[in-house]
């Protein structure tokens, strides 16, 4: 089952990389919030990566979706890692907001898994 | 369109001359400006000069409208004219040397075409302003040219500076020093920050570590932008460390109200990287005899 504007790829036992698309609309969280966690719940997952390399700037319609997205995942016990994020975004997002956000980050999903082991 | 043509009737005249009659007079200027006392040339290279610009004058009125600015003969001349203006810049020289040059030039041109054509230029207004169009164009290269020369020297400057400014440094392996020295402003705070988080995107930096022991003094418009600086620095996924914590310093941020217990700091840059090598797994001790 596909949804929308994402590719989400299970990558190990327990790990899904999420990958936005051109296609991803926002607006829509609700109805895609829950076909994700509705694939994370099936897989038994306890790892969501979420993929920033093309998002060039993060205003706070996204960053509003990925809160919810992280916060929803940690109500099913799954921990969201955003990787890659971008120095137009980081500069971006930190222009708006003060405290650290739901989710976590990391340089790519290796040094995450470095950071952990 | 009659006055056109009569101008273009006596320009053609000219290109029936032996214009290898008037090189000589037309490397005059040339020895005079770049020559003598700042010798930005040799006479070799003055003659070269001179046979190009006649080559190029030549093509010039022999073209199907000498009168045109837009033609590719003019175009060939003024960018003979720029080439020139950099080249004297590059030597050292000055514009206004360029500009004499090319004043001259016209001059020496118009009086060696009379002398070996026997026509009176002084006394056809029209051809006189014909000259004085083409050479007035020709000036305004050599100033363009001077300006471009000059903006790039500043953009090159600038940047000389802001890199100067934020020497970030991969002290090793992933692990990247930010000395920020003297006072600290919006304006640059900005501007390292920017020049950080795109360092931590092409080094893959994991930690970061911030020493703030030369900063005289913050405001809490820069307290704020530092703070922003760090969480700037987590987003992308790498540890910020904040060192050399003065007390002033130190008062400026916790009257913020923000919550810094995330952000990790340290007293010394030293201590820094120790904190900066643990959190990467590093162990660096001393070698046993």
């Amino acid at each position: 089952m596909s949804i929308p504007g994402v590719h989400l790829t299970q990558i190990g036992r327990e790990d899904f990389l999420l990958e936005p698309s051109r296609g991803l609309d926002v607006s829509e969280h609700d109805r895609l919030i829950e076909s994700i966690a509705e694939r994370l719940l099936g897989a038994r997952a306890s790892r969501l990566y979420y993929d920033l390399s093309t998002q060039a700037i993060i205003d706070p319609i996204y960053y509003n979706w990925l809160n919810k997205l992280a916060r929803t995942a940690q109500a099913i016990n799954v921990k969201m890692v955003c990787v890659q994020m971008q120095p137009t975004a980081a500069f971006a997002l930190v222009q708006f907001t003060h405290e650290l956000p739901v989710f976590e980050t990391a340089l790519d999903i290796s040094d995450w898994q470095s950071k952990i082991n | 369109m009659t006055q056109k043509k009569d101008l273009s009737e006596k320009v053609a005249a000219l290109f029936s001359l032996k214009v290898g009659n008037i090189s000589a007079a037309l490397t005059e200027p040339g020895q005079k400006f770049f020559c003598h006392d700042n010798r930005l040339m040799d006479d070799d290279e003055v003659a070269d000069l001179s046979g190009e610009f006649m080559s190029l004058i030549v093509a010039l009125l022999a073209s199907q409208d000498p009168t045109s600015q837009a033609s590719p003969q003019f175009h060939a001349l003024q960018m003979f004219f720029t080439g020139l203006s950099q080249k004297v810049q590059v030597r050292g020289g000055h514009v206004e040397e360029v500009v004499r040059y090319t004043h001259q030039l016209q001059q020496a041109l118009v009086e060696a075409l009379e002398k070996d054509s026997g026509i009176k230029f002084t006394q056809s207004r029209s051809v006189w302003l014909y000259f004085n169009s083409v050479f007035d164009e020709l000036i305004m290269a050599v100033f363009r040219a001077y300006l471009e020369e000059k903006e790039q020297a500043l953009y090159a400057q600038e940047q000389e500076l802001r890199e100067t400014a934020t020497p970030i440094t991969e002290i090793w392996d992933g692990v990247l020093t930010l000395p920020i020295i003297g006072t600290l402003d919006s304006s640059r705070t900005m501007l390292v920050m920017e020049a950080l988080l795109n360092r931590i995107a092409k080094d893959h930096a994991k930690a970061v570590v911030m020493d703030l022991t030369g900063v005289k003094n913050i405001d809490s418009q820069v307290s704020h932008h530092l703070i922003q600086m760090v969480r700037a620095v987590q987003l992308m996924g790498s540890e910020a460390i904040i060192t050399g914590i003065r007390p002033e310093i130190a008062r400026a941020l916790i009257s913020l109200n923000i919550n810094m217990s995330d952000i990790t700091t340290r007293a010394s840059l030293s201590d820094g990287l120790k904190e900066a090598f643990r959190s990467m797994g590093i162990h660096v001790s001393q070698k046993a005899d």
